[in-house]
Formats: C-alpha cells, structure tokens, sequence
C-alpha cells in the first residue's frame, strides 16, 4: 500500500490517497470512494524529476501524486508510463518528418524556384514586366542624371547594338534600346525592360570603340537570355521562402525587395558566363574584334587589383575582370577587323554627356563617388 | 485532506542551469536541422520543463500544451497574416502602381503594430489555459482587442512624453493583464492600496531615463579623445608604422559601446526590480497578497547573463536567458496569507484550441513564457 495524494480536477485541493499497484491498474481509495486507473488510460503530468504525478487521457483534471520512492514498483508494474511518449515527447517520426518537410521546402524554393525562372521569366506579362522596370527606372533617375546631348551618341550604339543583334539573329531585338546616363560610376546594366543603360564613365574609360562594344554585347546577352527577370524571380522565391519557414514578417522581405533594387542586382556564376559567352558570338558574327574586351578586362584586373570591396558597386567591383574572362575573349580575337565605330562615331560618342573626347574624361569637375548603394552592376 | 501548513518558501524553481541548457541545446541542434520548424515542438518542450520545475505549496506546475497546438496556430496564422504579408511585400511592389503600393505597405505596419499587442494577449491566454496546479487550469479573460487598443493608446502617450508615461503604462497593463487573470474560477485582483500604482517608482525611473544620454555622452567623449590622440601621432604603438591599426580602433569602439550598454543596463535595473516588487504587491487571489523581493544588483546580474548567452549562442540559447529570470522571479516571491483552495473550483472557460499563432510571428517571448 503507497500513500499518495488526488486532486478531483474539482477544486485546488489534494486529498490523501491510499494506493494499490495491481498489474494493469493503480486502485486508490479517497475517503470512501475507490478509483481504479488502467496503466493504459495514463500519462504523467510531471517531468520525472521528482514527485510522480499522474493524470488520465483524456485530462479530466485529476491528478494522483506519488513519491519518488513508489517509481520502482510502478515502473515494473507499468514500464509504459516512463518512456518519452508518456511524457508528451514527440516520437523520433515526428522529428524525420519535420526535417525531410523543411528541406523539402527548401527544394522547392530554393532549387525548384531558379529552375523554373526561366520558364517563368518566360509568361510573366509585358505588364508585369514595364512594371518591374518602373521601380528600376526610379532608381536609375534617383543615381543618374540623363544626357540631353546625347541623343546622336545613343543613335551611333543603337544602330552599333542593332548591327549586332542582327548578325547574330538576336529574337526581339526591335525592343532593345540603350541609353546613355550621367553617372560617377563606369557601368552598364541590362532593366527588365530590354533597356541597356550605360554610363558616361563607362565610356571615358574605354581607350577604344570596342571595348565599349563588347560591355554592350555582354548586356544584350543578359536581356537575350532573360537573366534579369530570372535573377528577380529566383530573389523572390527565397525571400518567400525565409519568410515562410523562420516565420518572421521580414526576414526574407528584405531579400526580395533587394532584388528589385538595381544595387543588389547580381547574376549567378553561370549566368554570368552564359552572357560572356553569347556576346562574344554577336562580336564575332558582327565581324568586331572580341580583343578590345580582353585588353578592358585586363587593365581593369590591374587597376582595380586588391581594391575588390569599393565603396560603390562598380562594372568592376562586382563583376571581377578575372584573367580567366579576358583570357577567354583574347583566344577568339581576329586581327585586322575594322573597329566597330568609325572615328566620327567614336567621337561623336565620346563626346555625350558633355565629355570631352579629348581629354578622355569628362570636361566638368568628376564628382567624387557617393557612398551610396550606387548603380547596379552590368 | 491535507491542510495547506504555513511554509517558509511557498514558490520554488527548481531549475538546474545545466539542465536547462542541455534541453536548450538539443532543442537549438534540431532547430537548425529542421530550418526551424521545430521551434514549436521545442518551445514546447522547453515550458514543460521549466513549469514542472516550478513548485506552489509543494506541488508542481504542469504545463499540457503540445507542439500540434501552437503548429496549428501557425498554420491559422499562415493565411491570416503571412500570406497579406507576402502579397504587400512581394507581389503589390512588382505589379501595383509604385506610389500605391506603399501605401499598402505603410498601411499594413499601422494594423500590424496594434496586432502585436493583441498577439501577446493571445499568446498569454494560451499559455495560460495551458497551465495546471492540482489539476486546475488558469485562464485569461477579457479581448485581445480592448487590451490591443488600450495598450497602442499608453504607447502613443509614451512617445509623446519621450518615455515618462511609461511607468504609468507599465502598472496599466499589469492591472489590465492581472484583474483578467483566472486561477481555476477564482479571479486575480489588482488592488487600490491607497497609494498611486506608481509608487516608489519616480526615481529609479529617472536614473534610467538619463542613463542612456549620459553614458552615451560619456562614451562619445570618450571615443573622440582617443581618435584624436591617434591621428595626431600623440598616441605610437611600439613597432607600429604610425598608422591608427583601424581593427584596433574598431576593437576600442565595440569596448566603450559594449561598457555603455552595461551602464545603461545598471541604470535601469532599480527601475526594473522595483516595478516587479510593486506589480506583486497589488496582486491579490482570494485575499492572499503576494511580495517579491527583486533586488538591483541580483537583477541586475540576472539580465547581464541573460544578454550575453542570448548574444553569444546567436539567440539560439535564448531560452536559458527567460529560466533565469522566471527562475529568479519564482525564487524570490511570497505569498502573504492562503486562498481558501477548497473552494476554488476548476476553470469553466475552455482555452483556445490552437496556439499562440501571430506570437510565434513576432517572435514575442524568445520561447518562454512568464507567468
Ligand atoms: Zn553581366
């Protein structure tokens, strides 16, 4: 016989409890009423600490306590009642299932997502897309200053842009259009909206026409492959993603937003090279030398070397100018093409925004690069 | 039955800190396996732990929520709130007319920011119904909303003040959340004692008022000197070019800022401890009034420990920071004469079925609730 105390479930009170561990169930007597508990019907409502407390299934709020002292018995009487299910332990299925659920999610959103960007990228409506641009443009109007002189430079690589596009058979090429911008940072980069916007400093650093033509060629190519919308939808799904699983409003917000935002604007490795690669082509069906964009890329690995971490992201901070890119672009150079602008183009070109072709920089005081987020990476 | 005898301690935690961070550490480990879905069935694990830990009068608490509870809270809460969330985050900003869609966006902070005070209500009214002693269950009455409500207005008047309101808020939601306080069907009081709630509260709140611009001032000197002795050569490290060592420098900031945190963190804990010992005070069940005696410096270490295991383990320890605390409340309160328990009879209110939903969102208690 084990002195124990009950609780009714009825009031804050305990009781003294006269109890019996039979084989399938505990008896207990209170004051005259005996109850009898089958092993298979409880659970333990303490933590098996200390004081065995005891309580039926369904809770009808009635509590047996027991010392510590009657464990032993009542473990060889009911062995059930001390394993983790007793207790309210979630099984080891649970704990599988909740592992192989969450990465499953994670496949999906962060693997099944990027594969599908592509297809995606594909329907998403010109609506949506002028859309997604407008935040784009609002960026580049809030960095940038547009060039009212520039109207015969963007027509010269417009009609360069189109000559290759052309060459190389480039579907939709009538919607892309490039656009020069005042900007303290040398740049170019592809909007949702077909549009190329290059930057004025881009075009004071090129010390030849085709190694500008060869940032365009690249540009264009991120538009053929529709990496831009690609690159927002894949932003968007992990943000989704974030947001879902660790169940904060804004953790992954932060993410997808960023991904609108041209600053953050950055393609996959693969893109990245798919877009090397298929602009090379247009050089070379466009009969231009793919050497001016290896001698870029070169002097840009020397003058930016060990300075990766700049202030502002620049065509070269984010987009390293690696030997290996330049080596790549230098295998396929022809001698002896003709420059992808004649000399007049070429100053007519270096001559926008107010530069003077001269000089090779622009005529008026360069600002000195804000540290801002500043305009997005080719 | 048993008389309730007279004890010297009637509340006791007893708690093991390695205990607890061994729970707390598995809990962690699988959290990360499972990108944290499992937080629901840890937190769970967490308060079954440190409730049966606590004991009233001899017996202990238990705490008989599951994991599928708050889950299910999370699930309701997914199309409630998540889903608004993605559609005014993600998808207005990329197919909405730019101006309007923040708009959207502002808008959905404004029902947000009065939603979080809801949700702690909620939160407590599960935890709460969740809570047994002898049997009986504790409950939460009253709206989530007219506490929602009252509480956005105390926080407009808080800022509007610049902080002076807040003692007074303070003892307002403790009276709000304590008077809808149900121990089985015996209410809580929070009582008149003739005296204004904030009693003894006005000092200690002033040193903490001014902690913050004090130390900040203080630390901001105290940076500039040392900038300035460095990059006007007064200040040479031995062997060095000359050149101010900026992780050297960054190091020094990080020292003085962390040395302002921990002034500021003493200033506040007189405030702190004498607005737990006040609240306890005006507690009252059935005629037993309760006493607590936090102390500031006790308190003081209590909240340090707390702030560097969550800081270090990247919050992933959190919990062990809320036992301290809970541990350290329980530890030190008294209970000043006995409820008649015979005649306090179970709760007739049935709790909410599903958890603590929109809590879980925001994150509301690092995973430990306090009673
Ligand atoms: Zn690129």
């Amino acid at each position: 016989m084990i002195q124990g105390r009950y609780a009714d479930g009825r009031a804050a009170i305990t009781h003294d409890a006269e109890c019996d561990i039979g084989p399938d169930a505990i008896t207990f007597r209170v004051r005259d009423a005996q109850h009898i508990w089958p092993y298979g019907d409880l659970r333990r409502a303490d933590d098996g600490a200390g004081l065995i407390v005891l309580k039926r299934r369904p809770d009808t709020g009635e509590r047996l306590m027991l010392d510590a002292d009657a464990k032993d018995t009542l473990r060889a009487a009911a062995p059930s009642l001390f394993r983790p299910r007793a207790f309210g332990v979630e099984p080891p299925s649970v704990v599988g299932g909740l592992i192989a659920g969450a990465w499953s999610l994670a496949a999906v959103f962060l693997v099944g997502v990027p594969l599908a960007a592509a297809p995606i990228a594909d329907i998403i409506p010109p609506r949506y897309r002028e859309q997604i641009a407008d935040i784009s443009w609002s960026q580049v109007e809030a960095l940038t200053e547009f060039c009212d002189d520039s109207d015969e430079a963007s027509r010269v690589l417009n009609d360069l842009a189109y000559r290759m596009m052309t060459a190389a058979n480039v579907e939709g090429r009538d919607d892309i259009w490039v656009i020069i911008v005042d900007a303290p940072i040398p740049n170019a980069f592809a909007l949702p909206d077909n549009s190329i916007v290059v930057t004025d400093d881009l075009i004071a650093l090129a010390d030849h026409p085709d190694e500008l033509t060869g940032v365009i060629a690249h540009e264009i190519a991120h538009i053929e492959r529709n990496h831009v919308l690609k690159n927002i939808i894949r932003s968007v799904g992990a943000g989704i993603f974030f947001d879902i699983v660790f169940g904060g409003a804004g953790a992954g917000q932060a993410v997808a937003i960023a991904s609108v935002n041209l600053a953050s604007l950055s393609y996959s490795r693969d893109d990245e090279t798919d877009a090397d690669m298929r602009g090379l082509e247009y050089l070379d069906a466009a009969g231009i030398d793919t050497g001016g964009l290896a001698r870029l890329f070169d002097r840009l690995a020397e003058q930016y070397e060990g300075e990766e971490a700049s202030d502002f992201p620049s065509l070269f901070s984010t987009h390293p100018a690696t030997s290996a890119r330049a080596e790549v672009a230098r295998q396929r150079s022809r001698a002896g093409l003709a420059p992808s602008m004649n000399a007049a183009d070429w100053r007519i070109v270096q001559s926008s925004c107010g530069m003077d072709p001269a000089a090779g920089t622009e005529s008026e005081e360069t600002p000195k690069p804000p540290e801002q987020e500043g305009v997005a990476k080719p | 039955m048993t008389t309730e005898a007279t004890q010297e301690h009637p509340f006791s935690h007893g708690g093991r800190f390695f205990d607890v961070l061994g729970l707390a550490a598995k809990n962690a480990g699988l959290s990360v396996l499972t990108l944290t879905l499992y937080r629901f069935w840890a937190r769970t694990a967490m308060r079954r732990r440190l409730w049966s830990r606590v004991t009233v009068l001899g017996d202990p608490l238990e705490y008989t929520g599951t994991a599928w509870e708050l889950f299910r809270g999370f699930l309701i809460s997914l199309p409630c709130f998540f889903l608004p969330a993605i559609f005014v985050f993600y998808v207005a900003p990329l197919v909405m007319d730019p101006v309007l869609a923040i708009w959207l966006g502002l808008g959905f902070y404004l029902v947000a920011i009065p939603l979080i005070a809801a949700a702690r209500y909620w939160m407590r009214r599960y935890q709460l119904s969740r809570t047994r002693w002898r049997g009986i269950r504790m409950g939460l009455a009253g709206s989530a909303g007219a506490f929602a409500l009252a509480s956005f207005g105390w926080t407009v008047l808080q800022s509007v003040s610049l902080g002076w309101y807040t003692p007074v808020a303070r003892m307002n939601r403790a009276k709000m959340m304590w008077e809808n306080t149900r121990f089985g069907d015996q209410p809580f009081e929070f009582i008149d004692d003739g005296e204004s709630p904030q009693k003894g509260l006005w000092w200690p709140f002033a040193l903490g008022w001014f902690a913050f611009p004090i130390a900040y001032i203080g630390s901001t000197l105290v940076v500039l000197a040392v900038v300035a002795a460095l990059s006007g050569g007064g200040f040479q490290v031995p062997g060095a070019d000359g050149d101010a060592d900026p992780t050297a420098v960054l190091g020094f900031v990080a020292g003085v800022v962390g040395l302002t945190l921990l002034l500021v963190l003493l200033c506040w804990a007189p405030y702190n401890a004498a607005a737990m010992n006040r609240i306890a005070s005006l507690i009252t069940l059935d005629g037993a009034r309760f006493r607590l005696k936090a102390k500031t410096f006790s308190l003081f270490w209590v909240q340090l420990a707390g702030w560097v295991i969550t800081i270090l383990s990247l919050t992933l320890l959190a919990p062990l920071a809320g036992f301290l605390q809970v541990r350290y409340v329980i530890n030190r309160l008294e209970i000043v004469g006995t409820p008649k328990f015979a005649e306090i009879g179970q709760s007739i209110v049935e709790g909410p079925r599903a958890g603590e939903s929109l809590g879980d969102a925001f994150d509301l208690d690092l995973g430990v609730g306090v009673i």
